[in-house]
């Protein structure tokens, strides 16, 4: 499908915000969101176009036990704060800087807003996908990590990159068997958040290794990546 | 509805982490939303499902909302519109499910159908006040369109429901979307 073509992406991204599509359909779209800004702006013209038809629906007030949930979820129920998760943190911190010597991954929950919630909400380290990107000169620059069935992928950046005007930095997932293909493009700042197009098992399962690019601009799918300036594994943490 | 003035100033302290600010963006937001996602999802526990994740993840993705990208009720709703979709398009959610859900013991009725999916349709046209230039749009069309917004059906499910030829179905919707489109765009 050409998604060149405006009035498609515009029709597709109406349908998507609509309700109208079907799950594949939905996925596909979604992935085009994230590799496409075209795709995206799309679909933002149409939220922003279709939301009024929402403020018919009466509205209807929640049981309390939903803002217990995500208060539980969100790490709002603090009262061991003070106890285990001092220790916690400089202890998983340590870890990881052992681990990481070894060549190995370990995820440093002060790192990750996400994962470190859910570290505070449950006392243990969640079912993630983890990978570490390091330069030419093996220097670790970009770690990335992002809970199992997550559809965001927490950025910390290690070491400051140059990206030069009107390029974007790319990441790549390298399948086991198959071709490369783009996750998104990696935002500037010393911590980011890439939205996924899916969950993150869904994408990583079968992906050993993780790349980043310079680009002109967000890939179209099925492009090819430009040579890589940061590689890694991307590995199970489960 | 909160002003939206309020709703950004919210957001943005959610985005640094303040509980206080993230307590009042649920309450100011959360009745609409619970409302949008029941209307598709039908059943309460997996509308307080949808409702809880979605707000975990505004959590979570505050720092990346965008003033000038959407309003806060647009993104909130899009966060939840998704998020209800995709458990009404899941595995998890199958016409072969029976009417009782053997967990909770609720019913897979919908607590309160009224105004009906239509109904709800014109009084947005009414609010919106685009009711005459969505004149042209006559009977089966605009239940499909009240259908695929307000439950979620897609394409072959509100052909089912009107019992049409999803052909005809299809057309509709694109054909009404585009005459939305020009409704919902024009300068008021």
């Amino acid at each position: 499908m050409n998604y060149d073509r405006a009035d498609l992406l515009d029709r597709l991204a109406a349908e998507y915000v609509f309700g109208s599509m079907t799950s594949r359909a939905r996925r596909r779209f979604e992935r085009l969101r994230v590799e496409l800004p075209a795709a995206e702006s799309a679909a933002r013209e149409w939220e922003r176009r279709l939301m009024p038809l929402s403020q018919s629906v009466p509205p209807e007030a929640p049981p309390p036990r939903v803002w217990q949930g995500i208060d539980r979820r969100t790490g709002g129920a603090r009262r061991a704060e003070t106890g285990w998760r001092a220790w916690l943190k400089p202890a998983l911190g340590f870890a990881f800087g052992v681990v990481a010597t070894i060549g190995l991954l370990q995820v440093d929950p002060g790192a990750l807003v996400p994962i470190d919630d859910i570290v505070q909400a449950r006392g243990t380290l969640p079912q993630s996908y983890v990978g570490l990107l390091t330069d030419a000169q093996n220097n670790a620059v970009l770690l990335l990590s992002s809970t199992r069935h997550g559809r965001t992928l927490s950025v910390k950046r290690l070491r400051p990159q140059d990206v030069p005007a009107g390029q974007v930095l790319v990441l790549w997932a390298l399948p086991r068997d198959g071709a490369p293909f783009a996750v998104g493009s990696v935002p500037a700042g010393d911590k980011a958040i890439i939205p996924l197009a899916d969950e993150a098992e869904k994408l990583f399962a079968n992906v050993p290794r993780l790349g980043v690019s310079l680009e002109a601009g967000v890939p179209r799918v099925g492009a090819a990546p430009s040579p890589f300036l940061l590689t890694g594994h991307c590995v199970k943490l489960w | 509805m909160a002003d939206v003035a309020h709703l950004q100033s919210l957001l943005s302290r959610v985005a640094l982490g303040d509980r206080k600010a993230f307590r009042a963006l649920y309450d100011a937001a959360a009745p609409s939303l619970f409302g949008v996602a029941l209307r598709i999802l039908k059943r309460r526990d997996r509308a307080e499902d949808v409702l809880q994740d979605a707000f975990v993840s505004v959590w979570q993705r505050a720092a990346s909302y965008s003033a000038a990208a959407s309003q806060p009720m647009t993104w909130l709703t899009a966060i939840v519109r998704n998020r209800a979709l995709d458990l009404l398009r899941g595995d998890t959610l199958r016409a072969t499910e029976s009417i009782h859900d053997e967990e909770t013991g609720e019913t897979n009725e919908p607590p309160d159908d009224r105004p009906d999916p239509l109904g709800l349709f014109e009084q947005a046209a009414d609010a919106l006040a685009i009711r005459g230039c969505l004149d042209e749009i006559k009977g089966p069309q605009r239940q499909c369109l009240a259908l695929a917004y307000y439950h979620g059906l897609s394409h072959s499910e509100v052909a089912e429901r009107i019992a049409s030829p999803i052909g005809s179905v299809k057309v509709w919707i694109r054909r009404g979307l585009e005459r939305l489109k020009r409704c919902l765009d024009r300068p008021t």
